[in-house]
């Protein structure tokens, strides 16, 4: 088990960048901004450490866009037409999610096909199943009708922290929202799968060198699956968390997701050569981005330069990986003459 | 069971295998034919050529691409550019040829950045490729913004999409022209011979003396330069430029065509001529689906259900 050391300089790449923006944007440094980058990206962190999992394993999932968009109309379909309470729905989201990513794995495990193009067609076949699914189509009223059950909107509540230990009579606190301490609990969940369980150490191995791991005899195909269930699991948490923001699910919810997470992952050091990575470098890959995003706002940068931006972080963030690759190749090969010698 | 009997079926199997998607298109025009009788008329079929044009110029453009183990994702957004840098240089008053140059040279250039990154720098073309995605997408936005810019008055360049001669659409010349090139290009320079030697084992060409990068690079190039033609036709056919046009998903019907082709997107096997079946395979799909009225949702399902059906009988037969 690698971990990064890149951790740290990822975290203060994140506090200078924080502090640039304190400096130069406007009403940057406040409680609300704190508080916009917490709802507003926490939900992308979810989606990508559930996208580091696949990554891990040396693959790619280009359909949780799809599966936000599918688990998304399954619970507006339970909750609007069949009544179900929402303490039936929230675990059969999951289980809803669990299965679209499983079904990945399994496309890629029995039918060899290449991740890339597995996933291209199930974020297809995901996206035309929501919308032969949906809701909206099949009972016209319900278009306008929102979700009222407790169980789903109250995903989407704030905490007055700062109020509730008297902070808030000394400096103005942010309200935590509890997607953030969703996120919170997934990254601790996911963090200790990956670090401290036998699971965690084979999803590692198989990525760094399948057939190694193979005629080790850790089970891949199994390892496999579970790493794309995990990543759909994520993007079933996710949507959940936009349809309680929302109150509603669209057909198009979540489209493009992939994209954010995929780049959230890659600048957080999870190589796409497999077997390296870490939870904590997603989830604060997934709130640079939103803390760029956010100040760019802030200091009135239209939202297109920002879609450049974002490309070219990404290709700062993968530059940067294959930099430590080669380095950690050069620190090998010197290592290898210096033992012939 | 028999070993004339084990050698009997491989043999059939052998001969069948190469020739699958052919069959299986000759099968599904059957099916659509005897179904809806609407199909088989010449009107329809044209239409078909027609409407796989675009997707079609920009699939056996992203052949090369994918054969050397690459992938473009940004040709959506590229389109796009292309579409309003023509109309741009319409609006400046600029000859036709200019015009047309200026949408390729943008694509090419594109293109060029893509295949340089790649090539040089040796980063992942999945993760390059959709960094500029998102690049050139927010570029033909500040460029264009969100509203659509009409092309009215441009008799010659709406020609490109709309006009027809000897009764044919102008554009499946322009498609027939570009795949007859490409396949040429594969069958008939060092160039095809190139990118067929680094998708089989790239070390090993470069072991041999060849200019890998600059192979690589260059298929980028066309891979950008295919996706602006394509916008120039698409502008010209809707009379409109758009920033948004290419959504996303564009790539992923391109390279849905290229892999049903029967090109590895591990790279190495793979021919244009063959994307071009994947091309009109998929065409014929959406086309009979529309005429039999299926709803676009079990389209996409069907879409994804091919493409997965398609590639585990080529990874079984591998």
């Amino acid at each position: 088990m690698k971990i990064r050391f890149s951790s740290a300089a990822l975290l203060l790449f994140f506090a200078v960048t924080l502090a640039f923006f304190s400096v130069s944007a406007p009403r940057f440094a406040t409680a609300s901004t704190v508080e916009n980058l917490m709802s507003g990206y926490a939900f992308v962190a979810i989606l990508a450490m559930g996208q580091a999992w696949p990554i891990l394993v040396r693959g790619i999932d280009l359909s949780i866009g799809a599966i936000v968009g599918l688990v998304g109309m399954i619970v507006f379909d339970l909750s609007l037409i069949f009544s179900v309470p929402g303490y039936v729905i929230l675990p059969l989201a999951l289980l809803a999610g669990a299965l679209a990513g499983a079904l990945n794995g399994v496309l890629i495990v029995y039918l060899h096909l290449q991740p890339f193009i597995a996933t291209l067609a199930t974020l297809a076949a995901y996206r035309g199943l929501t919308y032969s699914i949906s809701g909206r189509q099949l009972v016209p009223g319900l278009t306008t009708t929102p979700i009222r059950d407790p169980w789903i909107t109250g995903i989407e509540t704030y905490f007055d922290l700062g109020g509730s230990i008297g902070l808030s009579r000394l400096i103005n606190m942010p309200w935590f929202p509890l997607s953030f301490f969703i996120m919170l609990a997934v990254f601790a969940l996911l963090q200790v799968l990956l670090l401290a369980t036998r699971f965690g150490r084979d999803t590692c191995a198989t990525g760094g060198n399948a057939e190694a791991a193979r005629l080790a005899g850790i089970r891949v195909g199994a390892v496999t699956i579970a790493a794309y269930a995990i990543s759909g699991i994520c993007a079933a948490i996710a949507a959940l968390i936009m349809v309680a923001r929302f109150t509603t699910a669209t057909e198009a919810l979540g489209s493009g997701a992939e994209l954010t997470a995929i780049a959230a992952a890659v600048i957080g050091g999870v190589s796409l050569a497999g077997g390296v990575g870490s939870m904590f470098g997603p989830a604060i890959g997934a709130f640079l981005l939103g803390a760029i995003l956010i100040g760019l706002t802030l200091q009135g940068v239209p939202q297109f330069v920002q879609q450049i931006i974002t490309g070219v972080i990404l290709l700062a963030a993968v530059g940067y990986d294959r930099l430590l690759v080669l380095r950690r190749q050069r620190k090998l090969e010197t290592a290898a003459t210096g033992a012939g010698r | 069971m028999n070993v004339a009997g084990m050698l009997r079926r491989d043999g059939i199997a052998q001969h069948l295998a190469p020739n699958a998607l052919a069959i299986a298109l000759a099968i599904i025009v059957v099916v659509f034919a005897v179904s809806e009788p609407a199909f088989l008329t010449s009107g329809n079929l044209i239409g078909i050529v027609r409407q796989v044009a675009i997707i079609g110029i920009m699939a056996t453009c992203m052949t090369f691409v994918i054969m050397t183990g690459g992938v473009d994702l940004s040709v959506g957004p590229v389109l796009a550019l292309s579409g309003l840098a023509s109309y741009f240089a319409l609006q400046a008053g600029m000859p036709l040829p200019v015009v047309i140059l200026a949408g390729l040279a943008v694509g090419a250039l594109v293109g060029l950045v893509n295949g340089l990154i790649v090539a040089f720098l040796q980063l992942p073309p999945i993760i390059v490729t959709l960094a500029m995605l998102s690049i050139v997408r927010g570029t033909a936005l500040i460029v264009g913004g969100p509203e659509q810019h009409l092309i009215r008055n441009e008799p010659a360049y709406s020609f490109i999409g709309t006009g027809t001669l000897m009764g044919l659409p102008f554009s499946i010349y322009i498609f027939a022209a570009v795949a007859l090139l490409m396949i040429l290009v594969q069958r008939r320079t060092p160039l095809g011979l190139l990118v067929a030697a680094i998708g089989d084992n790239e070390r090993a060409a470069y072991l041999s003396g060849h200019r890998i990068r600059l192979t690589k690079t260059l298929v980028y190039v066309i891979c950008g330069a295919g996706a602006a033609l394509a916008g120039i036709i698409q502008s010209s056919q809707v009379h409109t430029a758009l920033a948004t046009y290419g959504p996303f998903g564009t790539e992923l019907d391109v390279i849905a065509a290229v892999v049903l082709g029967g090109t590895s997107i591990m790279g190495g096997n793979g021919s244009v001529a063959r994307t071009l079946l994947g091309v009109f395979f998929l065409g014929v799909v959406n086309n009979g689906m529309n005429i039999l009225n299926v709803p676009i949702d079990i389209q996409l399902i069907a879409k994804g259900a091919i493409i997965v059906v398609a590639l585990a009988l080529a990874a079984r037969r591998a």
